[in-house]
């Protein structure tokens, strides 16, 4: 398997996980449940909230990642972008879900640091898909 | 000019055109004109207004971080203790409100979402209406509201007279909401809500007096907010703008020490924070109080003493030069306080009975023993619960006690003689019973105490058992309490023997011993344990009594009878009025609702069909205690 064969897989698998969480939270609604709708629980329903929409993001940027890979003629998905990509799908995500099991009143728990650890490795990603293709032959 | 600056703006983006530039002038036209238009906004000059002090920062900076303490206290009768006055929280009927009180009309007006108050000496020709005075503040939000008027001197206010009573839905006049002696008509002057409400009703009141009767005050917060009871934000805020300090604090044991916590502080400083304004105050002298009204009080939550004022405890050797001070200039201070043992009898002043409290002693005990003023994990359902009482939960039962005395969770059969589960064995029934008196209503006492029969002969005040027991004698009381707890027999008198205490505090009593029971025989646990047959002559009679807050009381209580839910009863109205109404109280229940097997206990002196025995009853009468009681809540 290719390393676009390896994004698309995994991009799509992420896909299915975060738009499972998006449909838990919505059965969360559903039910009122007060430990994620009270007002005293606001930072846990905008953590997983934003655990939901950054891994739906990041799911579909690593399926474009690959999808790239394979139409841009001369590009190749270098393995560290790659890397970087899938692991910035799994940190951010995880850090926001994770901040909003414990909360502290108006701060996330402390699985929130695991958020600019993700950002980082996705802006590497982003960067190094940026310049590789910029290097591409036309 | 506009070309010019076309020409401008073409040098640094070549494709600008004039359309750009209007949009650019109409930019800059804006930003020169806000102040005009800002100055719509500008803070009213015929209130008190919002502006923070010192460090002071207001609730609105406390959302954000604390949103489930926040919403619980948003919900809370705290915050709306002072309101600014509008649409939102004036009741509806109050546009269109006419009212007659000490010879003057008083009419109020809706316009353009203000409401005004006029005037008139009653009955007055049509032109003979005052101008208009904007109703600009409100008190109260959970049984009762008082709305505050300009005067037209700066932000001094004066009391509209009628206040809002919110679970009757009805107007009464305000001299009519507390216990006050009958002859009473005006309880608050010009000015008053400046140089006194505003003490414990805003957060970090300023009356700021200027001259005559004018005020120029200025509040930290309207109602009671955060920084009451959590001293000054700012600092909090600018040094938790750190996120590692935030996480060390989440992680770690050791308090914040830029804000005050009661919880964390120790019991005293604890009740403090809730005794800054719930407990008998005074000023130490009067440069304390002219600094107080100027820049506010110098207390802050976490400090052991009130700084420029003193708790005022009757029985205690502190402050001996201010409290003889008081009782020379005011010597009903006292008495239109406390009992005559010194137990508070007033509400609103909790700290005086906690502080007086066994309980108190092992240092472990303070109001929020008991009390939450911000939980921040009830559902809508809970929260509405807890905002009466504001109580953890679980603490309006036995637990609030037994959290402390664990060993009577087994015992308190043996120790109530009372059967498991009954009212009787409750321990508040005994311990904290409703001795204290305010908003209409009995209210339980915080001061822990064992009921006996000589605080009743001593000092008036209804023991807890025979408030339950309201149709025993008080030697009835005496006998089990010398049975059971080895209490001393004190001297009993013929009518101590055989007459219910009940109807002697009723009949024979002062007008807070008469609101007490009046307000008693309304409450459940009494019901169950007196019977409630009796009640009614009881009642209906009570409705002409001389003070407007015992009528009420008799009336609601009335209403709590079968035959009687929907009683009518204006306790406002004059003597003609209130005889009216206890005739047609006397004939409904003779005539429809007294029932054949009805049950008169031998110390109630009801004769057989339920009249009353005249010759005790014109005796009791004509005993009655008429000093005047004006309980200053």
């Amino acid at each position: 398997m290719n390393t676009s064969d390896r994004q698309l897989r995994f991009g799509w698998w992420a896909l299915l996980a975060y738009l499972t969480l998006g449909i838990a939270l919505e059965a969360l609604h559903a039910f009122k449940s007060g430990w994620y709708l009270d007002v005293g629980h606001e930072m846990r329903r905008l953590m997983f909230t934003l655990a939901h929409a950054h891994g739906t993001l990041l799911a579909l940027v690593n399926i474009a990642a690959g999808l790239t890979a394979r139409s841009v003629k001369g590009f190749e998905l270098s393995p560290p972008a790659a890397w970087s990509l899938r692991w910035a799908a799994l940190l951010l995500p995880a850090g926001f879900f994770l901040g909003g099991i414990v909360i502290h009143d108006g701060d996330p728990g402390i699985g929130i640091f695991l958020v600019p650890v993700g950002a980082l490795l996705l802006l590497h990603g982003v960067g190094r898909v940026a310049r590789d293709l910029a290097r591409v032959q036309r | 000019m506009r070309a010019h600056l076309t020409g401008i703006l073409q040098k640094l983006w070549p494709t600008t055109t004039k359309a750009h530039t209007a949009v650019v002038l109409a930019a800059m036209g804006s930003v020169v004109f806000f102040p005009a238009f800002a100055l719509d906004f500008t803070a009213p000059a015929n209130r008190p207004i919002k502006v923070p002090a010192g460090g002071y920062v207001s609730s609105d900076s406390c959302r954000a971080c604390h949103p489930g303490n926040y919403a619980s206290w948003h919900d809370s009768y705290h915050r709306t203790m002072t309101q600014v006055a509008g649409p939102k929280n004036i009741p509806a009927a109050m546009a269109g409100l006419e009212r007659s009180f000490d010879g003057w009309d008083y009419r109020v007006e809706l316009r353009e979402g203000k409401y005004f108050a006029r005037k008139r000496p009653q009955a007055g020709a049509a032109h003979s209406w005052s101008g208009p005075q904007q109703i600009v503040l409100l008190t109260g939000s959970h049984h009762l509201q008082i709305f505050w008027l300009e005067t037209g001197e700066g932000r001094t206010l004066v009391q509209f007279p009628f206040a809002y009573l919110v679970a009757e839905k009805s107007w009464a006049p305000v001299v009519q909401t507390f216990l006050l002696p009958p002859d009473a008509v005006n309880f608050y002057a010009a000015g008053e809500w400046n140089g006194a409400c505003m003490d414990c009703h805003v957060t970090q009141g300023r009356s700021r007096f200027v001259e005559g009767d004018k005020f120029d005050s200025q509040v930290g917060e309207f109602g009671i907010a955060c920084e009451a009871c959590h001293s000054e934000g700012a600092e909090h805020i600018a040094r938790n703008h750190n996120p590692l300090r935030r996480y060390a604090l989440h992680l770690g044991d050791k308090p914040d020490a830029t804000i005050a916590n009661p919880e964390r502080m120790k019991t005293a400083e604890a009740a403090l924070a809730c005794g800054q304004c719930h407990s008998v105050w005074a000023f130490n002298n009067m440069a304390d109080k002219i600094a107080w009204n100027q820049e506010g009080g110098s207390f802050r939550p976490g400090q052991s003493d009130l700084q420029q004022r003193f708790v005022v405890q009757p029985n205690t050797p502190d402050h001996a030069g201010q409290k003889k001070m008081i009782q020379d200039t005011n010597p009903h201070f006292m008495g239109d306080r406390f009992w005559g043992d010194g137990m508070i009898r007033v509400t609103g002043r909790e700290l005086n009975g906690t502080l007086a409290s066994p309980c108190a002693q092992g240092g472990e005990f303070s109001c929020l023993s008991c009390h939450e003023l911000h939980p921040k994990d009830l559902n809508k359902a809970e929260e509405k619960a807890w905002t009466t009482g504001q109580l953890k939960r679980g603490m309006d039962g036995d637990t609030a006690c037994l959290q402390c005395h664990t060993k009577m969770k087994t015992e308190i059969v043996a120790h109530s003689h009372h059967a498991a589960g009954s009212e009787g064995s409750r321990c508040q029934n005994c311990h904290m019973p409703h001795t204290t008196y305010g908003l209409l209503r009995g209210i339980r006492s915080h001061q822990v105490s064992s009921p006996t029969v000589g605080e009743s002969q001593q000092h008036g005040r209804p023991n807890a058992c025979n408030l339950c027991h309201l149709d025993k004698p008080l030697a009835w009381t005496a006998e089990k309490l010398t049975a059971w707890y080895r209490q001393p027999l004190p001297p009993l008198s013929a009518d101590d023997r055989e007459i219910a205490a009940g109807v002697r505090w009723l009949v024979s009593g002062d007008a807070g011993q008469r609101a007490l029971v009046a307000w008693g025989m309304g409450w459940a646990p009494a019901q169950l344990a007196a019977g409630r047959d009796w009640f009614y002559p009881f009642l209906g009679a009570t409705l002409t009594d001389p003070y407007a807050a015992v009528r009420f009381d008799a009336w609601k209580s009335l209403r709590t009878l079968p035959g009687f839910e929907d009683f009518a009863f204006d306790y406002t109205v004059g003597e003609a009025g209130q005889k009216t109404a206890a005739t047609a109280a006397a004939q409904n229940w003779l005539n429809k609702v007294r029932r054949a097997d009805a049950i008169y206990p031998p110390g109630v002196i009801l004769d057989a069909g339920g009249n009353f025995r005249q010759d005790i009853y014109q005796r009791l009468r004509s005993q009655r205690n008429h000093s005047k009681i004006f309980l200053a809540e």
